[in-house]
């Protein structure tokens, strides 16, 4: 109980002693608000699973489409005699291809290493919380801009090596 | 639970009568050995049920966060992962009752499969596209977390899962695209595994145990095709199994304004 000086000059209703006193108030919302992460959640069956088992169909039809309208690659006979000119890998390796025409070691080996070791220790690098669940967020965007950039150069390298590659892996227009 | 009541054997009257009711009880009593709770649920508790009681689906939670359901969150490119992934291990296995990993059947199988297996084509077709489309899209994935902060505490670990699932698919994709056994096969393999050889001082070992061999040949032909058939799918489904159950672990998906 404060004293009696301690008391603020203005009292809309005399005050008991030994009961505690809260301020409420009404705000537009249909539930109480005092568990709201509940109330955001919905049942998994079924809007989870019809989306998920409707997203399965069109992956699906999608690819059954493809299947239907191209068909896979298939050339002569493996001649261990005659390499085509240029041999070309996947093209998800053509970027370290094109790497590897100029370091052997640094584009088959060392950067995938690198890029393997760097994105393995990227969480435990960029430990402090901020920023989850929300695309290209202000607080991370030095992350983003590394990522984006090593992305960047390893789809231009697979660009170049796959369309712009001709014989000897010289540099040729693809039209 | 909600384990409705059957009939037990023990010490009823209907049973000491004989095979009728024992006949007359069975449908009932053998769908509820299958289900414990109703699959076409009616209301909150079975729905929760349904999810939670089923093998299938009690790795997601009962109930999912709103921001999960939002298709920009994701864009389903974890789902279409794994939907690719599903496609490719059906389609395979229809392919492999025609394959034959040797040097001197396996091309022939390919024109086989053009020529006389019903559906052939189509067959190969969709393992081709779909083998692309889960490189590409498991990649993208990979994108989505990182563009997104998924891949934060307390998802780290799932993160270097997912590493290991981006290299697994690369290593399956590979190893699939030699035995087709014609001249594009051929030569991206010697060109791909030329490269393990440029690793120092154990690279031509590395090669040597890929190829089984100085060349690419009949040995290297027989490990692609078991380690594309076996092992890396194998491996694949161990570590999907441990990625979804540590998305659950993790508390769902990254979400704002949780921590």
């Amino acid at each position: 109980m404060p004293r009696p000086d301690e008391r603020p000059s203005f009292e809309p209703f005399p005050l008991e002693p030994g009961k505690t006193y809260g301020l409420m108030a009404v705000v537009p919302a249909r539930t109480p608000a005092c568990e709201t992460r509940t109330e955001e959640q919905v049942q998994a069956w079924p809007a989870a699973l019809v989306r998920e088992l409707l997203l399965f169909v069109v992956t699906i039809l999608v690819l059954s489409l493809a299947a239907l309208l191209f068909d896979a690659p298939l050339e002569g006979l493996a001649n261990p005699l005659h390499p085509p000119n240029p041999a070309k890998a996947p093209w998800y390796f053509l970027g370290l291809q094109e790497l590897v025409s100029y370091s052997a070691f640094w584009g088959g080996v060392g950067i995938p290493a690198i890029m393997l070791l760097v994105a393995a220790a990227a969480p435990y690098m960029e430990w402090r919380p901020g920023g989850e669940g929300v695309w290209f967020h202000k607080s991370r965007s030095a992350a983003n801009w590394i990522f984006l950039t090593v992305v960047g150069c390893l789809g231009f390298l697979t660009v170049v090596g796959t369309f712009f590659r001709g014989e000897n892996w010289a540099l040729v227009m693809p039209w | 639970m909600s384990v409705r009541k059957v009939p037990t054997p023990s010490g009823t009257d209907s049973t000491r009568a004989g095979l009728g009711p024992t006949m007359r009880t069975l449908p009932r009593r053998l769908w509820r050995s299958i289900f414990r709770s109703n699959p076409l649920p009616r209301n909150e508790l079975e729905r929760s049920q349904a999810v939670a009681n089923n093998f299938f689906f009690h790795i997601p939670s009962a109930k999912v966060h709103e921001h999960t359901l939002r298709p920009a969150t994701t864009f389903g490119l974890g789902l279409i992962s794994l939907y690719t992934f599903i496609i490719l291990c059906v389609s395979g296995v229809l392919l492999m009752f025609y394959y034959v990993p040797t040097p001197e059947q396996a091309y022939d199988r390919m024109l086989d499969l053009r020529g006389a297996v019903f559906f052939g084509t189509f067959l190969r077709n969709l393992h081709r596209w779909a083998a692309h489309a889960m490189v590409a899209v498991v990649f993208l994935h990979m994108m989505r977390v990182f563009l997104t902060g998924a891949h934060k505490p307390p998802r780290e670990f799932n993160w270097l899962v997912g590493l290991g699932l981006l290299v697994l698919t690369l290593a399956a994709s590979f190893t699939g695209y030699l035995l087709p056994w014609d001249q594009l096969a051929y030569w991206a393999i010697v060109v791909g595994t030329s490269i393990a050889g440029y690793a120092p001082l154990v690279g031509d070992e590395i090669r040597f145990f890929l190829l089984g061999d100085d060349v690419v040949g009949r040995e290297a032909l027989l490990r692609f095709y078991v380690l594309h058939c076996v092992v890396l799918p194998l491996f694949i489904s161990a570590l999907v199994g441990l990625h979804f159950w540590r998305i659950r672990k993790d508390g769902g998906l990254a979400r704002p304004g949780r921590d």
